[in-house]
């Protein structure tokens, strides 16, 4: 068993094989660490993560679907909690959670147009006037749609 | 340089780097704190908590942020370029891929554009046909800035030359794909190419003007690249057969496609049959190849894949002597172009030697029971069949593969004599079967889909109701073999052969002068047709003629 303590100083006992999926986690445990403290990731984060850990630990065939329905549910999540998992699977080194994460957060980036891009992300626009035309005029040149990028390959 | 300056710090997606140009100050640190943003704003003089009321993705690594844009479409990309400095610069730096409109206009923007987009190794450069095309200079400047480049695609490039094309080739040296459309170059600048560009492993000519001058055009190839080649791809050459010494020279080549090209290319595939050669896939289409060719074929012992689209000079003895020396065939595509060349007895050679076959696809043939009999038996690993536009194929022949083809999964009848019954049998035959097409069948109507669809769940059924549709005129063939896109069905031929007068087969639809139509169309020009039209009913390439 391994001990994970969040930045909240809560603490978390689990197996230690099914915290290997995390690459971090293996090779502090490959050193013998026996308590992992994670002063990155809150405790409203970690559950998350050890939930997402628990249930592809067992990845046997029958439960391929069942761990298929769980990783749309998962996403179901407001950004503010997609980008805190994006921290930890990016420190824990999960690579299977990322490669969930992205294309999620991609999604409300779709067919966006760019004022509404950034008020989802509460970004503010940085550029001048002029540079906006700029970067619009640069953006002509490129082709629109993947049908090009489709023959690419 | 630009006004997007990066400062980089190296190391992984533990740490993050900011240019000079954002409106707040971080310091960098180690992943294992959390980060401490002091905002140099006077609005926000307190430290914020992270990921409360501010930009979510500001200390996301750069890296993170790239994979989501990875996700995202170029339309979108664009989109995310101008949300704000930072996303513009991780957008251009992950942009592996790009594709630009390639005017001549774009000259004066290549250094802004190759600034933004530093990381690009897949480059489509397309022109449309009303504008002038970037030229030689503009491309030179594009290959300074794209040394690495991994995959080139030109369309329509009219105004680059040799002499671009070898600038280009200079530069970047490791090229692994290049393809090019409609392009205007000619020998030299294919011959630097291949020179400077060692590693090309695929490349693909389409319309290139600059080797047609005459008939002696200069050789193409080797050159460097020839032992590194393996995929050869030319379509709708004039003088296809300069790049003769480039496909010999290829000792390495496994896949060569030959489609639309004039010339006799018996000679070529003698070559390479007559010495070691490691060619798993051939693709001849409309092209003036023989038995002879095809004996030639049957030296490549390592042939996985074989169509032959409307080759009219390929017999059933040609089929044979592939069948009987190409074990490992799975693949096969036969386009009879309904001149009844090919038929049962190419088709038994194939049944009684291709244990291998996976994948059968056969258009404007006419083969009885004797032949689908034998290869119901005999090609147990079936999984794929096609018959498209048979007059022998009918009920009897549909419930054979139904009774004996044990591994088929997706089967397509298109255009065949087959009615409702020949169907049903499908309710109970070919246990493994996953999907079947059944398209402009006259006899064959939407009654018996329901019925097979209850019969059989699993079964995908895909049926149109049996109207008969003139198909739209389609030029090109299918390269990548699905199915579906096989099928280049002619029920009454808008395309027609363009055969030898004594090779006219009793249907009644061919003619002459709008045969050439479809493909010489392609090539432009009336004095164009005609001379291809003697050409081709001489027999060999009379070269006399200069096109």
């Amino acid at each position: 068993m391994i001990t994970l303590q969040s930045s909240d100083k809560d603490v978390f006992e689990i197996e230690q094989s099914i915290l290997i999926q995390s690459g971090t986690i293996k090779n502090m445990v490959e050193d013998d660490f026996t308590f992992i403290p994670l002063p990155s990731v809150d405790t409203e984060t970690l559950i998350k993560i050890i939930e997402y850990m628990k249930k592809h630990a067992d990845k046997t065939d029958s439960k391929e679907k069942n761990i298929k329905e769980f990783d749309k549910d998962f996403m179901k999540k407001t950004l503010n909690e997609l980008f805190a998992l994006v921290f930890a699977a990016n420190y824990l080194h999960i690579s299977s959670l990322l490669e969930l994460l992205y294309p999620s957060i991609a999604d409300r980036i779709k067919d966006k147009i760019t004022e509404a891009i950034r008020q989802i992300f509460s970004i503010r626009c940085d550029f001048t006037p002029e540079e906006e035309r700029r970067i619009i005029m640069d953006n002509k040149w490129a082709h629109e749609g993947t049908e090009i990028e489709g023959t690419l390959d | 340089m630009g006004q997007y300056s990066s400062t980089h710090c190296g190391g992984g997606p533990k740490h993050r780097h900011r240019t000079p140009l954002t409106n707040h100050q971080y310091i960098i640190s180690n992943n294992s704190d959390f980060f401490s943003l002091i905002n140099s704003d006077d609005d926000e003089s307190t430290v914020p908590s992270v990921f409360e009321n501010r930009d979510y993705t500001d200390d996301l690594p750069d890296e993170c942020l790239a994979l989501i844009f990875q996700c995202l479409s170029s339309g979108d990309r664009k989109k995310c370029s101008l949300v704000c400095r930072r996303w513009l610069l991780v957008e251009g730096q992950s942009r592996h891929r790009l594709a630009l409109n390639a005017k001549v206009e774009i000259l004066p923007h290549v250094p802004a554009i190759f600034s933004r987009f530093d990381s690009v190794t897949k480059l489509a450069l397309r022109c449309d046909r009303k504008s002038v095309s970037l030229n030689d200079e503009a491309l030179t400047l594009i290959s300074l800035r794209c040394s690495s480049l991994i995959r080139l695609k030109l369309r329509g490039c009219r105004d680059v030359t040799d002499v671009g094309m070898a600038a280009f080739a200079r530069n970047c040296k490791s090229l692994k794909k290049f393809s090019c459309g409609s392009c205007m170059f000619g020998a030299k600048g294919m011959n630097a190419l291949l020179d400077n560009c060692s590693s090309l492993e695929e490349l693909s000519v389409k319309r290139l003007r600059g080797i047609n001058d005459g008939f002696a055009a200069d050789p193409i190839g080797p050159g460097a690249a020839a032992s590194s080649l393996k995929s050869i791809c030319l379509k709708e050459l004039y003088n296809g057969q300069c790049f003769a010494p480039l496909i010999i020279g290829s000792k390495n080549l496994k896949t060569l496609k030959l489609l639309r090209c004039l010339g006799d290319w018996d000679r070529l595939f003698e070559t390479i049959g007559s010495s070691e050669n490691h060619v798993a896939e051939i693709h001849l289409e409309r092209l003036q190849v023989s038995d002879a060719g095809l004996n030639a074929i049957s030296n490549c012992p390592k042939l996985e894949i074989l169509h032959l689209v409307k080759t009219p000079e390929c017999t059933d003895a040609g089929v044979v002597a592939v069948a009987r020396k190409c074990k490992l065939l799975r693949k096969l595509h036969i386009d009879g172009w309904r001149t009844n060349r090919i038929g049962d007895d190419g088709l038994v050679a194939i049944a009684e030697n291709s244990s291998n076959l996976k994948e059968l696809v056969l258009i404007g043939l006419n083969p009885t029971s004797t032949s689908l009999l034998a290869i119901a038996s005999n090609c147990q690993k079936l999984e794929r069949l096609a018959l498209c536009g048979s007059d022998t194929i009918g009920d009897p022949e549909v419930s054979c593969i139904a009774t004996k083809c044990m591994a088929l999964k997706k089967l397509c009848i298109k255009g065949c004599e087959v009615t409702d019954e020949g169907i049903e049998s499908f309710a109970w035959g070919c246990p493994n079967l996953v999907k079947i097409k059944v398209k402009k069948c006259k006899h064959v109507t939407g009654d018996v889909a329901d019925w097979l669809r209850a019969r059989r769940r699993s079964l995908a059924v895909n049926l149109d109701g049996g109207e008969v549709d003139i198909e739209p005129v389609d030029g090109s063939a299918s390269e990548g073999g699905a199915l579906e896109e096989a099928a280049e069905f002619q029920h009454t031929a808008t395309t027609l052969p363009v055969i030898r007068a004594a090779d006219i087969p009793s249907t009644s639809n061919v003619g002459r002068s709008s045969a050439a139509k479809p493909w010489f169309g392609l090539f432009g020009g009336r004095g164009l047709v005609a001379c291809t039209l003697r050409r081709w009913s001489n027999g060999n390439g009379d070269s006399s003629e200069s096109l």
